[in-house]
């Protein structure tokens, strides 16, 4: 079996809703069954063959090709398989998604991993706001699951994330954890204002210092955090981008806060950091 | 019976074996501490949780409740209770129990939890730094009360060759010997003349005793040492026995070894019988 490759075969003028090509929707379909579907584009229903290229019959391993930032919603609630992203991936990546894994081989518009509770998601670009975050209706944001980030990452990552891991490798926007529920976020680049700002309970790591932290978070002093001996070294397990995570020093200055609610969050700032 | 195996971990290995051997502490018998307990092997940072060198022990008890009472008591005051210390689970199976996710209740509400690759972490703020406990440990089916006996002309001929003997078994993964120094010099029979006693001294094998019960002993035994094995599965109790056996036969009668035997108890023990002849095959 080979990969379902479904390539873009022309320019899109409104967002197109890809969350029925899964593996868990697509599941046992042939290609003609495939070829028959029908996406929601501009207001009708046009067939999948209008704007796409489909090849491949392995439903488990989808392959989107010269994607656009039009698309919406690709791996939505997906549970099994791999999804392969070559171009941008669109707003709300990996919606609802609870497990299997999506490589993004470029950037990812807003939302993503929004309600992800498991599965991972790798980005190789940069992303824009809202990563991991909870819709303004929602009360959490992701509840579990790895996202990695090895470009830059926009505002407002893991607003009232619950659980799970993001890492970035580049660096972030404004308010990094907002509201933060629990959850780790790892930026190794610079970070933004407001980092942590009304976060209750969790874990942000900053590789590099912030040009200030806010007045409601209390250092706790330069320690040597146990703990990330254990999280370095499984992070390290997850690829071998980030191998390096193993020789990462357990020294950080802890800041415990937001203490305006209720301060059991903790900026860990890296003692190697400048 | 059942076991887990725990991985203990501290800023050296002398802390490790610290926390270890506090752990491993008054866990000879289940007839009496509640479980039996030992020290399986060290472990080089590179195989451990947090790249610290480490010790793995196994607990074996009773039943499933009887472990997780005395797991549960054990670490959290024989190892969280050492500097630098931390536990994580060494065996994993479907059958999973509490560690810190019970035991992170010492934090007060200023425990901190992470899960990472599908394990958990319990991070308790203490005053050497944090404890750090992996939320569950596996419960495994084991054995329990594998044996054999060297019988020898007196008691430090026994011992000499019975230390050999220990040193040989601890080379096996999967299987301990919980009493002091790996050596057993009281060892027992099922039951008592006395009905509160659910052991007592084996006088059979008792040298003082010879001229006074129906003896199992020739006159020129002076003294009999007992090794008793636990293990994770029948075949960590023979490769052990039989290293342990082989060990000590490499005394013989010149150098006062004179026989090896076994408890067999009549059966009563379990079912599982390890005979020694099939064991040296």
């Amino acid at each position: 079996m080979s990969p379902l490759i479904l390539t873009l075969k022309k320019r899109l003028v409104t967002r197109v809703d890809l969350s029925s090509l899964t593996p868990d929707r697509l599941n046992g379909l042939n290609v003609n069954a495939i070829k028959a579907l029908k996406l929601d584009y501009s207001g009708k229903q046009i067939a999948i063959t209008e704007l796409f290229d489909v090849t491949g019959d392995d439903t488990d391993s989808i392959h989107f090709r010269r994607s656009s930032r039009a698309f919406t919603k690709i791996g939505y609630a997906m549970t099994k398989g791999s999804i392969e992203v070559r171009g941008h991936a669109g707003d709300y990546l990996g919606q609802k998604m609870s497990g299997g894994r999506i490589n993004a081989r470029g950037e990812a518009g807003n939302w993503l991993a929004n309600k992800m509770s498991g599965g991972r998601i790798d980005i190789s670009g940069n992303v824009a706001d809202f990563a991991g975050a909870a819709l303004p209706d929602e009360t959490q944001g992701m509840s579990d699951g790895i996202v990695t980030i090895r470009g830059n990452a926009g505002d407002r990552i893991g607003d009232r994330m619950r659980r799970g891991l993001i890492i970035v490798l580049g660096n972030a926007g404004d308010f990094t954890g907002s509201r933060m529920i629990a959850g780790t976020i790892i930026i190794l680049g610079k970070s933004g204002h407001q980092t942590g700002y009304g976060m209750k309970r969790g874990t942000i790591i900053l590789g590099k210092k912030p040009q200030k932290l806010l007045a409601t978070f209390n250092s706790c002093g330069k320690l040597k955090m146990e703990f990330l001996r254990v999280f370095y070294k499984q992070i390290a397990n997850i690829g071998r981008r980030f191998a390096h995570f193993k020789d990462f020093s357990p020294e950080v200055h802890r800041y415990a806060g937001d203490s305006s609610a209720g301060g059991k969050g903790e900026i860990l700032i890296m003692l190697h950091a400048t | 019976m059942k076991a887990t195996r725990l991985i203990l971990t501290a800023m050296t290995l002398k802390w490790a074996y610290r926390a270890a051997n506090s752990l491993t502490g008054f866990a000879s018998s289940v007839i009496a501490c509640g479980c039996e307990a030992d020290i399986e092997r060290e472990l080089s940072p590179d195989e451990t949780p947090d790249g610290r060198p480490g010790i793995a022990v196994i607990i074996f008890a009773m039943s499933k409740s009887k472990l997780q009472e005395q797991v549960l008591k054990r670490v959290g005051q024989s190892v969280m209770t050492t500097a630098t210390s931390a536990c994580f689970a060494g065996s994993h199976s479907e059958d999973m129990m509490p560690l810190g996710k019970s035991i992170r209740y010492f934090g007060d509400g200023y425990q901190i939890s992470k899960k990472i690759n599908g394990l958990r972490f319990w991070r308790i703020p203490v005053m050497h730094g944090e404890f750090l406990c992996e939320e569950t440990t596996g419960i495994v089916p084991a054995i329990g009360g594998g044996n054999f006996l060297v019988l020898a002309k007196t008691a430090r001929h026994g011992l000499t060759a019975c230390e050999k003997a220990v040193k040989a078994i601890r080379k096996v993964n999967g299987a301990v010997t919980t009493f002091p120094g790996g050596i057993v010099g009281s060892g027992s029979k099922i039951g008592s003349k006395y009905k509160f006693m659910p052991a007592s001294t084996n006088e059979a094998f008792c040298p003082t005793l010879k001229g006074q019960v129906k003896s199992e002993l020739t006159d020129e035994i002076g003294s009999v040492l007992e090794i008793v094995i636990d293990g994770l599965n029948e075949k960590a109790i023979s490769e052990a026995m039989s290293a342990g056996i082989m060990a000590v036969c490499e005394y013989g009668p010149e150098k006062g070894i004179y026989r090896i035997s076994a408890g067999n108890y009549g059966g009563q023990l379990g079912p599982y019988h390890f005979h020694l002849w099939d064991i040296l095959k």
